[in-house]
């Protein structure tokens, strides 16, 4: 799996790039700025972007533009945003329209490894990661007659782990649960929430996302 | 107060105005007596028409000398009238005063140029009016003596020679030459007319245009002279009669002065009721008859002049036909007129206005320096806040750059560590606890970052940053951005201060079950609103944070206004301009 990366840090960027390929991936673009990845993803066709929301020169915006340039221009790659604050306005705007490929995740997750590899290959594969925070933040926010109370404590556990973009059979593994459980409550918390059922995953990240921020 | 102090002078004695008036009189009297026992043909018309310019020219002349002892044009007048006088003892037997008067029967119109050419000040301010009227004196003079040694005339002890053509030759360059000079004296008018600007009184307007008429008379009629053609009598009449209409003229402007000096009546009862400064100009403006008056007030401690809002005002870069009249109290500057320049020959309206406007004018003096050092202060907290917004957002960034970016690094290389000492159970465990304590000094560090400066509203504006605050607050929020795009950065963060403060007393105390956030830009505003439905009766001096808010909003010009009535909710409104 090829994967381009966009970090300006020098100590961050070769501890990523270790990272990448100890856990088996081919770094094909390693980049300082946004221009660089915009090239390398013409250029390397990496499968999978890591973005730093952060990028030289002015550090404000430059690594979010270049994430969504990708998504219109090339929405084959996957693209993975890391960030040191996660901010909901920008999830949402990241995923405006589409949940299909693309991750945003706090920049301290790459050190739990496992979790973080996945979510790259998740996103790589046309998948979404939304950091857990996010999910979090939009779960326990206040609500008149909170549609949320409806659920058990076991359907909001798998509404979130939905919301972050973990894929059934990843549900299923972190909860020790089958699979066939897994679509059951899937389909339970669809009905509770009056949400349209889809079988697609990453379409379903952006139904529940958009119910949770309504 | 004190207003061009050096062009008042002190009036001249009354006993030597009355003597010049018995003088004149008598002179009056004396044209009459020798009309009537000369040789001529209609002496009473030719005797009222010295009398028509004696008497007014020196009448005038004596108001003038009185009124504005000033000006050197009362001297000149009462010269012009007794000029005229002696032109009359042509008309007498004796040889002597005959010759006297026929000497100076082309000299008056040498003076009337003069008087014209000189009004108001009695001075010829440029050497080309010098020129011109000199040489019309010389040219009244000189060839007039040749002339009479030629044979010219009658009656006289200076001819020697008899030659009338000659004479008759001198007498026309003479004649034609001041004609000339008296033409080149009509455009002097005519130019100092245009010059004057819109707001040239009327009655100065008709001084000037019967000065000119008047030039233009004695021009043709020394055309006529000179080419010895009919009706000079007539003409010669008219000029007379034309030149006679000038003190008239003269009078009916002093007359207005006077008048004028009523409006400084007006004036002075105006300023009595307290006017607001700002009606100050429009009042002075009335008094002077300027309606394009304008009033800079000096501001010693910013070294400058200012209008009454307190922004400074260049006064070199006035504009042509204006000038300025400084107004100093008590020995201290207090303001400047800029005025029209035909203001300038009336210094005693000047002063008389300005006079009666000193304490008012002090008072707008006042106002202006509030405002000005009013303005400054919300300069000084607009910059001192922005610095420390500057400060915060650079240590933020060194957090995030440096620290953050270290410790994550860090944190990296440790899992590493961990994976190559994995038969090692003890130095595994050590690195987990290490890698835990990076994780909480990574939230800190996080939180303080945050603290500082919420870098998402530098990098994505108010409209990202506000969903999180949404998401967080401790009630249901609606939240209504309708921004097009970024405005100024340091309006966003007001804006957003706003916000997170106003829901965090929200938290505190409003005991609310729901607010919302209103986002708008209206006509050059953006319109902050967080509305709650809880207690209200909030605390809007002491510790709700509401003053820093407000402080922070009107550094930028703006307003921050809170409605708390009890039981009624809170609503915090700010209204910041970003034209």
């Amino acid at each position: 799996m090829r994967v381009a990366i966009a970090e300006d840090s020098v100590l961050l960027r070769e501890g990523l790039v270790r990272l990448l390929d100890d856990a088996g991936f081919d770094v094909v673009g390693e980049c300082t700025d946004a221009e660089g990845l915009m090239r390398s993803v013409r250029s390397d066709r990496p499968d999978v972007a890591i973005v730093d929301i952060r990028l030289p020169p002015t550090h404000n915006d430059e690594g979010l533009r270049a994430a969504l340039e990708i998504r219109s221009e090339h929405p084959e790659v996957g693209v993975l945003v890391l960030s040191q604050y996660v901010e909901l306005g920008l999830a949402l705007k990241l995923l405006a329209g589409s949940a299909e490929g693309v991750g945003y995740l706090l920049k301290d997750r790459i050190r739990d490894v496992a979790e973080f590899v996945a979510a790259i290959r998740r996103v790589a594969d046309g998948g979404s990661a939304l950091d857990p925070v996010i999910v979090s933040t939009l779960v326990s926010r206040p609500r008149h007659d909170d549609p949320l109370e409806r659920l058990t404590k076991r359907e909001r556990q798998i509404l979130e782990l939905m919301a972050a973009g973990t894929s059934n059979q990843g549900i299923a593994d972190k909860l020790v649960i089958t699979l066939r459980g897994v679509e059951k409550h899937v389909s339970t918390i669809f009905g509770k929430l009056g949400l349209p059922a889809t079988r697609s995953e990453s379409r379903r990240v952006l139904a529940v996302l958009m119910f949770l921020r309504a | 107060m004190n207003v061009g102090a050096e062009r008042l002078a002190a009036s001249p004695r009354p006993a030597l105005l009355a003597g010049i008036a018995v003088a004149g009189c008598l002179a009056g009297a004396l044209s009459v007596r020798l009309a009537y026992t000369a040789d001529i043909s209609t002496p009473g018309v030719r005797a009222a028409l010295i009398d028509w310019i004696t008497l007014p020219y020196i009448a005038a002349g004596l108001v003038a000398w009185w009124r504005r002892p000033e000006s050197r044009l009362g001297v000149l007048m009462i010269a012009g009238g007794f000029t005229i006088f002696l032109s009359s003892l042509a008309w007498a037997d004796a040889a002597l005063p005959s010759t006297v008067g026929q000497l100076f029967d082309i000299l008056p119109a040498a003076v009337f140029l003069h008087v014209y050419l000189a009004f108001p000040s009695g001075r010829l301010t440029t050497t080309f009016q010098r020129l011109v009227v000199g040489s019309a004196y010389a040219l009244a003079v000189g060839p007039q003596v040749v002339k009479m040694v030629l044979g010219y005339g009658s009656n006289h002890l200076l001819v020697i020679w008899t030659r009338p053509d000659a004479a008759q030759v001198v007498e026309r360059v003479q004649l034609l030459s001041i004609s000339a000079l008296c033409l080149v004296g009509i455009g002097i008018l005519a130019s100092r007319r245009f010059r004057s600007g819109p707001p040239l009184r009327r009655s100065l307007a008709a001084l000037i245009d019967s000065f000119a008429l008047g030039l233009l008379m004695i021009a043709g009629l020394f055309v006529i002279g000179a080419f010895a053609w009919p009706a000079f009598t007539t003409i010669q009449h008219l000029t007379l009669l034309i030149i006679g209409i000038s003190p008239f003229a003269f009078l009916v402007g002093l007359l207005s002065a006077r008048l004028a000096r009523s409006a400084v009546g007006d004036l002075f009862v105006a300023l009595r009721a307290e006017p607001p400064p700002e009606h100050l100009r429009d009042e002075l403006a009335r008094a002077l008859r300027d309606p394009s008056l304008a009033l800079a007030y000096w501001l010693p401690e910013f070294q400058s002049y200012a209008d009454l809002e307190g922004r400074a005002i260049d006064l070199t870069a006035e504009a042509d036909g204006r000038t300025t009249t400084p107004i100093d109290r008590n020995g201290a500057r207090v303001a400047v007129l800029l005025h029209d320049q035909s203001l300038d020959d009336e210094p005693e309206l000047l002063n008389a206005v300005t006079a009666a406007a000193g304490i008012a004018l002090e008072n707008a003096r006042l106002h202006a320096e509030l405002r000005a050092r009013v303005e400054e202060l919300a300069g000084s907290r607009a910059r001192v806040l922005e610095a420390g917004q500057k400060e915060r957002q650079r240590l933020e960034r060194n957090l995030h750059d440096g620290a953050q970016q270290r410790l994550i690094a860090l944190s990296l290389e440790l899992r590493f560590l961990e994976r190559q000492l994995a038969d090692h159970p003890d130095a595994v465990k050590r690195l987990d606890d290490a890698q835990r304590e990076i994780d909480v000094s990574l939230a800190e560090l996080r939180a303080v970052a945050w603290g500082l400066h919420p870098a998402v509203l530098t990098g994505h504006g108010l409209a990202v940053a506000l969903e999180q605050i949404a998401a967080r607050a401790p009630v249901p929020v609606e939240l209504n951005v309708d921004l097009d795009g970024r405005v100024a950065e340091d309006i966003e963060v007001a804006a957003y201060y706003v916000v997170t403060e106003s829901l965090a007393n929200v938290a505190k105390h409003a005991k609310a079950t729901r607010a919302t956030i209103g986002i708008d830009h209206m006509d050059g505003n953006l319109l902050v609103e967080v509305v709650d439905d809880g207690v209200g009766g909030a605390d809007t001096d002491r510790g709700s944070g509401l003053r820093g808010l407000a402080d922070r909003v009107e550094a930028l010009g703006g307003r921050l206004r809170v409605w708390t009535p009890r039981g009624g909710g809170t609503r915090v409104r700010a209204e910041i301009p970003c034209a």
